[in-house]
């Protein structure tokens, strides 16, 4: 009985949320770029490279200007190269966006770890961090403390949600967008080229990993840059983008799952072997995936 | 002109597969070394320890040294590609145990596994494994004598023999200090993803333990920045580690990799190839394994006392008056 207590009292404490809401955030902000550019019918699996890119310029960055934001901004620029470069193999020269993705996933290691080990011109860790919010109001409320003392990323991932929500499904941009992907002939009908709808959301996906990687290495880390640390969430990140069908909000919640059964898989671990904690979120990638398979079945069946 | 284009883009991308992938160093000797390492370096532990030492073979005794980083992946092929053109191959890594059906392909190759053992002796290959037990068994007799709470912690990288065993040390050395001492432990399953270990090491603090060892390569990285923002102590592994946040680490489990590649090819190139064929374990008794405090001048947390008292116990362990713990 105190056995199963302790369990309930680790799992649900207040740690495991904060964990949540900071393990999340990256795999969100990648989820919301691959959601525009699946809106616009590309299967981009690319996005874990441009991940470990943002996170890797991002310190390059606050090193280089001693300043968060200055990484922060050099994160973002090459996020915009990377989703240009990705769109102009992509979307002008219409290659396999499959191929072109694990290309760019390689790119990816191989140019950090290149730049990393031999002109980074200092220590790539413990370079200036971003800031995290402290509202001392939002400590003295119970069940609110665990959303102060987040880094700005996780704030500006909550905006950044419902600002893609409003584009996607609001603006006339957006509705384009997702014509360029399902009816690209009538959306060139009516005299919009579906290729350029196609490059928005290529770079718009480029920014957004960017600063995925940006949090991944300034946010949750302070400034520190290790090879290959972007660890596979951008393929998380792409599973919450199929589980959500794309639609931002949807994949911000699917990333928070990711986050939580990931913070309740480390706590497990005092009681359960780390071999099966470990497996939590893949696992539930898998559930995820049967979920809509089935859901896919059962609207086609209700169609016919 | 399209295709062109395409293809030099092809080019460039593939490029980057090779960064870091093979260099060679030192050129006034006929001995040639391969280390082939089964992660990747820039751990700043075990790995990058390796690396100094075949660096000091290359710069004091000029052999000509080739580096390999398996990255994770095919490590079998790996160490065929060393061995082609290598006369001695250094293994890093438990990662390798195709070794025994390998270095038998390669006679006149000497082999050195690092960090694990064939069942079965094999004339041309050396293993070197490192009693860590012993050395963490050190390193838990301080973390729990300088615990306020009562409570320590150790994230590892994975559940494995080799760190596992770093653990029953650390857990024993610590009870050894403290009889009512909580352990607690995790495994970030990771060994490259800082953000993971950050996010293992604030559970552990979350659990009230307020000096956490790591054992988990550059995932480690992350849990020296947890402590540092708890305001608790950590341990650092392999290489002494301090400099890296010194007012946090307050002391490094050492494991001497790169001294002792470096030592027993040196006594290969004064004709003394005795150790091959067997096991050679690097412990506390000949130095390779121990606690390092950091440079000297550096911020101390541990005081004198305990690190006499941690002496007294070391000498214990090495006259075997002490018998520590071991997954082996």
């Amino acid at each position: 009985m105190n056995g199963s207590k302790d369990i309930f009292s680790t799992i649900f404490s207040a740690g495991t949320f904060q964990m949540m809401l900071r393990s999340a955030t990256p795999v969100a902000l990648a989820a919301i770029g691959g959601s525009m550019t699946e809106h616009a019918g590309i299967m981009n699996i690319g996005m874990e490279g441009m991940i470990l890119m943002g996170a890797f310029f991002g310190v390059l960055g606050s090193f280089l200007a001693q300043s968060a934001f200055a990484g922060l901004a050099l994160a973002l620029l090459v996020g915009i190269l990377a989703g240009l470069f990705f769109a102009l193999l992509v979307v002008r020269y219409k290659s396999d966006e499959f191929i072109i993705g694990c290309a760019l996933n390689t790119f990816a290691i191989g140019l950090t770890t290149y730049l990393a080990r031999n002109y980074f011109p200092g220590d790539a860790s413990g370079n200036p961090n971003l800031p995290e919010l402290n509202l001392a109001f939002l400590d003295r409320i119970p069940g609110l403390r665990v959303i102060n003392h987040q880094s700005v990323l996780v704030y500006l991932t909550w905006i950044i949600v419902i600002l893609a929500w409003l584009f996607v499904y609001k603006t006339p941009y957006g509705f384009w967008l997702r014509a360029s992907g399902e009816k690209p002939d009538t959306l060139r009908t009516a005299g919009i080229s579906p290729k350029k709808m196609k490059w928005i959301a290529s770079v718009l996906c480029g920014i957004l990993c960017a600063l995925a990687g940006a949090h991944l290495s300034l946010g949750q880390l302070q400034g520190t840059f290790t090879d290959n640390m972007s660890n596979s969430r951008g393929f998380i990140a792409f599973a919450c983008v199929i589980f959500a069908a794309a639609h931002p909000g949807k994949a911000y919640l699917a990333a928070l799952m990711f986050g939580f059964f990931e913070a309740i898989g480390l706590r497990l671990q005092g009681f359960v072997s780390s071999d099966l904690t470990g497996m939590i979120p893949y696992l539930i990638t898998i559930v995820m995936m049967v979920y809509v398979v089935v859901r896919k079945q059962r609207r086609k069946m209700k169609n016919e | 002109m399209k295709k062109i284009f395409c293809l030099l883009l092809a080019l460039v991308l593939l490029l980057s597969l090779f960064a870091g992938c093979r260099k060679t160093e030192g050129e006034n000797s006929e001995l040639r070394l391969a280390l082939v390492v089964a992660g990747k370096f820039g751990d700043r532990s075990f790995y990058d320890s390796s690396k100094e030492g075949v660096d000091r073979l290359a710069k004091e005794l000029g052999v000509r040294v080739t580096t390999i980083e398996c990255n994770n992946q095919s490590h079998d092929s790996q160490m065929k590609n060393a061995a082609d053109k290598a006369d001695v191959v250094v293994c890093v890594g438990w990662e390798f145990g195709n070794i025994k059906t390998i270095a038998p392909l390669y006679p006149d190759v000497k082999w050195i596994w690092i960090d694990n053992a064939t069942e079965e002796p094999i004339p041309n290959v050396l293993n070197i494994t490192y009693a860590q037990n012993q050395g963490s068994y050190l390193a838990g007799y301080i973390a729990a004598s300088l615990s306020k709470t009562g409570v320590v912690g150790a994230v590892g990288g994975e559940n494995q023999d080799v760190i596992n065993d770093f653990i029953v040390g650390y857990k024993q050395g610590a009870k050894a200090a403290r009889a009512d001492v909580k352990v607690v432990t995790n495994y970030s399953n990771s060994y490259d993803d800082p953000a993971k270990g950050k996010e293992c090491a604030l559970a552990l603090a979350d659990q009230k333990a307020d000096v956490i060892f790591q054992i988990a390569s550059a995932a480690g990285a992350g849990v020296f920045e947890a402590c540092e923002e708890r305001g608790i102590y950590a341990i650092g592994v392999d290489s002494d580690q301090k400099y890296i946040k010194p007012d946090t680490i307050i002391c490094s489990m050492k494991k001497e990799v790169g001294s002792s590649i470096y030592d027993a090819v040196k006594a290969l190139l004064e004709g003394d190839a005795s150790k091959w064929g067997s096991t050679w374990v690097a412990d506390m008794s000949n130095g390779y394994v121990g606690i390092g405090y950091g440079e000297e001048g550096s911020v101390q947390q541990v005081p004198d006392e305990l690190k006499a008292a941690v002496e007294e116990v070391a000498a214990k362990i090495i006259s075997g008056e002490i018998k520590v713990d071991t997954t082996r």
